[in-house]
């Protein structure tokens, strides 16, 4: 019985990535901090426009989550909620307030601590291998363990080896961390499009609700 | 024997197979629409409805007619009597395969 609760679970949880919505949306968010990245790199040192681009990172950010949450959940609510029903996971229920000041509070205390590591060993190029991982882990342990879906492994996979491969390549650090979002975020958007594809193809809309 | 009469103590209107999967469902979320129970459950909507008015009727499911946007939803959701009565019968069932074993 609780292997048959387990596999309903998971099966329950792989229903939100059915679509590739999140995908595609989250995808398009980490492309536009790649772009980001690259931008401020391509700017001169010092340089108003330069100062700019680096005070708008937390607008980017915090506009970012917002945008993608009201797309993901305009686009379900048309594509996906008629095709094949709507549910609610509940997670404005488990993002409490102190959860959020935690997630914060653990962030900060990882990049000061990066922060800290890099001036110790004297360079920061190992910063993209370690996002890489980062972003690897995320892949393969909330979001393939979680859901079951095969396809976030290879992204994970392919998060790890670009990381590792961008390190190692020398570039400097603003274009390297710019091009790893921003593969990351085109391969998240192409994984989601198949997958939306494929969805669409096989779910027509019914004829009565 | 004292296995036997612990089973009769189950939980007979969760025991029903159609409505365990049901309320395993939404025990997996906050709330869920009828179409989505249905092609989750693989029941018809006859067979769907007539559980799920037997679930409200115990107290166990709430049912909600409302809009998400312009789409009209019938959401469902486990009450809390509903999540401990699961907890229960999963207890009870867990405890009864222990003995059996």
């Amino acid at each position: 019985m609780n292997a048959n609760q387990t596999e309903i679970e998971q099966r329950v949880k792989r229903y939100w990535y059915t679509d590739g919505i999140a995908e595609l949306a989250g995808g398009g968010m980490l492309l536009l901090i790649g772009l980001y990245f690259s931008g401020q790199e391509l700017l001169p040192a010092g340089s108003t426009a330069r100062t700019l681009l680096e005070a708008s990172l937390a607008l980017l950010l915090i506009g970012g989550v917002l945008v993608t949450r009201r797309l993901v959940n305009a686009l379900k609510i048309r594509l996906t909620y008629p095709r094949t029903g709507y549910v609610d996971y509940g997670e404005g229920r488990k993002n409490t307030g102190s959860r959020r000041l935690l997630t914060g509070g653990i962030a900060a205390a990882v990049a000061a601590l990066l922060v800290l590591a890099g001036q110790w060993v004297g360079s920061f190029e190992w910063i993209t291998a370690f996002t890489g991982l980062v972003f690897g882990l995320v892949f393969m342990i909330l979001r393939a363990r979680a859901s079951g879906l095969a396809r976030f492994y290879v992204l994970g996979g392919f998060c790890l080896v670009l990381g590792v491969g961008l390190s190692l390549s020398g570039l400097p650090m603003g274009y390297s961390l710019g091009l790893l979002y921003g593969l990351i975020g085109l391969a998240s958007m192409l994984s989601g499009s198949i997958v939306l594809a494929r969805y669409l193809r096989a779910n027509p809309v019914p004829s009565e609700q | 024997m004292e296995e036997l009469r612990a089973l009769a103590d189950l939980d007979r209107l969760i025991h029903e197979p159609a409505r365990l999967l049901i309320v395993t469902i939404l025990s997996a979320v906050e709330s869920a629409d009828f179409l989505f129970l249905q092609r989750e459950s693989g029941l018809t909507k006859g067979n769907l409805s007539a559980h799920l008015t037997r679930l409200e009727e115990a107290g166990y499911v709430k049912i909600q007619k409302t809009f998400k946007g312009k789409l009209p939803l019938t959401i469902c959701s486990l009450t809390k009597t509903g999540r401990k009565a699961l907890d229960e019968y999963r207890q009870k069932m867990r405890e009864w395969v222990e003995r059996a074993d």
